[in-house]
């Protein structure tokens, strides 16, 4: 691949904290959740297929498989509401900017992105702090997890949502879980799996959502515009306010 | 007296075989053909020693069998012998393995049934293979099929009146296609309906009319039932449960007869059903304790979410029909013109 910055010295090729260990330690307790949320969730969506009845007798019949997937449900909604209060009360106390909002900036990078896949270019969009791929997931996720687990809570408790909205929101809250859970599983083991571990970039395991720390390297290479911030130059592109930067991770 | 049995069907079968019969059963109808032969056992009880020879011999066994292929102990002199037998039930059990010579099969398959386990444990009054077929008027079973559920109604009367008062049982007078006793609790190896095993079996055995078309089109009712049921939340955790066995100890997942009724299943628009609209909310209460007038609603009546009947449903359904291809496909394309541009860059 031709990297706009391979011709730039990797002087200081330090390690760079990227991710805090609330981050690393959310991200963990997120990913196992989800595991388990799909080992104990697509047998029963697929559920006349042997592997999905072998999945199912491991985990000790029916009945235990669904209270193993609702523990799991309420721990990412716990986990979710925990997300959503933190990011809240970081932005009203430090007046960050929404660092995870798509902004105009990333539907550019978008098409220029694509744009050099396709050959049409020869630059290469320069990322921030996270490149409208990561924005992307990230929002997926955190839309994902609402409806997950808002029509997970209206299964769980499918009586006492009756007395409150028309039984049809029952079936119709069945069929977006379960297909908004298969596009979740899709979308975690093609998409994520891809950029965090299988591409070449960084293939074949990206550790730095695990250790908190990234090359200045890499850092150079996948998030130049973050990178010039840090180091207290300016970027390329301009537009860099270092002194924002500190606050912002603040709120991921 | 096993070994007599033996010896006189060995001296029968020596002459002329056929032949042999009426004269045999002439010789023993020469003291059972009087009506008024009894003998009194010791509990007290009449044991009638009268034989119909004119229904025996209209009998399925009338051209085939001797008296002593089935009574085998009778020596031409037996007569001047004794009974051991108290009472008239333990003549009857005493037949018990009689039929099983010719009849293995279902014999064995006794063994396994409800009748068989309730009599092992003591119940005397437990049918056995004459109780239900007869014994010299024994003719083919279900000639009519209306034979079959009268039969069973001489013990289990209640049962035989709910299921009569019921579609099945109304139209079974008339109508070969309703299910009689023994299409559904089968014949010999009868399983005991309070341990869960026939519960478990339910959508097979209601699918195996309810899902053949042609027996359906006869009738306007819906294939669809079977499938429907299958792909919601009950057909799932009980065919899932029944994988699992008993042991699992969990309450079952609604199967058919939970809704529709066991004996007493009527059609759905009967005021009496009790999956009638009216009467649905009461129905899923058993299982879902506090069901609001509206919670029925959340089970589409075996209706395919079509935009018409569930709105709500085919509008999700539809959504992701649409973008899961659209996002699976979107992303693997970017994946692959990613790949695509790191080879064309080397």
């Amino acid at each position: 691949m031709t990297d706009p910055h391979a011709s730039e010295p990797a002087s200081r090729a330090t390690d760079l904290t990227r991710f805090s260990a609330a981050q690393r330690a959310e991200h963990l307790a997120t990913m196992l959740v989800f595991v388990l949320l799909c080992l104990t969730g697509l047998p029963q969506k697929f559920y006349t297929a042997g592997w999905a009845q072998t999945l199912i007798g491991l985990f000790g019949g029916i009945d235990r498989t669904r209270w193993i997937h609702r523990f799991s449900g309420v721990v990412l909604g716990l986990a979710t509401a925990a997300h959503f209060t933190n990011a809240t009360r970081t932005m009203l106390s430090r007046r960050v900017g929404l660092i995870m909002v798509p902004n105009r900036r990333d539907f550019e990078d978008a098409i220029l992105q694509l744009r050099y896949y396709l050959g049409l270019t020869d630059r290469h969009p320069q990322y921030d702090r996270y490149d409208y791929k990561q924005k992307f997931e990230y929002w997926g996720l955190v839309f994902g997890n609402v409806i997950m687990v808002v029509t997970g809570l209206i299964l769980f408790f499918p009586v006492r949502f009756a007395e409150i909205f028309p039984g049809q929101v029952i079936p119709a809250a069945k069929v977006a879980h379960s297909n908004e859970g298969l596009m979740a599983f899709f979308v975690i083991t093609i998409w994520h799996i891809f950029n965090a571990h299988l591409n070449p970039d960084v293939f074949p395991f990206d550790p730095s959502m695990f250790t908190g720390k990234i090359s200045r390297e890499r850092m150079l290479h996948e998030h130049p515009l973050e990178l010039a911030r840090i180091e207290g130059r300016g970027p390329e592109g301009g537009g860099g306010a270092t002194a924002d930067h500190a606050r912002e991770r603040e709120l991921r | 007296m096993r070994n007599d049995a033996v010896l006189l069907m060995l001296a029968l079968a020596a002459g002329p075989a056929r032949a042999g019969i009426p004269e045999e059963r002439e010789e023993c109808l020469g003291c059972h053909s009087d009506p008024s032969q009894v003998f009194v056992l010791s509990s007290g009880e009449k044991l009638s020693l009268y034989v119909d020879a004119a229904g025996f011999a209209r009998s399925v066994h009338g051209e085939s069998l001797r008296c002593t292929d089935c009574h085998s102990d009778k020596t031409a002199d037996h007569a001047s012998g004794s009974l051991t037998f108290r009472t008239r039930r333990e003549v009857t059990k005493a037949y018990y393995e009689q039929c099983k010579g010719c009849h293995f099969a279902n014999y064995t398959k006794t063994l396994d049934g409800v009748h068989y386990a309730v009599m092992s444990r003591g119940n005397d009054k437990a049918a056995l293979c004459v109780d239900c077929h007869g014994a010299h008027d024994i003719s083919r079973p279900g000639q009519p099929r209306t034979r079959i559920s009268q039969m069973c109604s001489r013990c289990h009367a209640r049962e035989a009146a709910v299921y009569a008062r019921s579609v099945h049982g109304r139209a079974s007078e008339t109508n070969p296609d309703v299910p009689v006793c023994t299409d559904c609790h089968r014949a010999h190896d009868i399983a005991d309906p309070r341990d869960g095993s026939l519960a478990r079996r339910t959508p097979e055995l209601c699918g195996r009319c309810h899902g053949d078309a042609k027996l359906m089109a006869r009738y306007g009712l819906s294939t669809a039932v079977i499938g429907t049921y299958l792909a919601d939340f009950h057909g799932m955790s009980a065919t899932l449960q029944r994988r699992e066995g008993a042991a699992s100890g969990a309450p079952l997942a609604a199967v058919c007869t939970d809704c529709h009724g066991v004996h007493d299943i009527q059609r759905p628009e009967d005021p009496r059903s009790s999956v009638m609209a009216a009467n649905l909310q009461r129905t899923c209460a058993r299982c879902h304790p506090g069901a609001s007038a509206s919670f029925p609603r959340a089970w589409l009546s075996h209706y395919e979410p079509t935009f018409e009947r569930a709105p709500l449903v085919w509008l999700v359904q539809t959504f992701y029909r649409i973008m899961i291809p659209f996002m699976v496909g979107g992303l693997v394309l970017q994946i692959a013109l990613h790949l695509w541009r790191v080879v064309a860059n080397r």
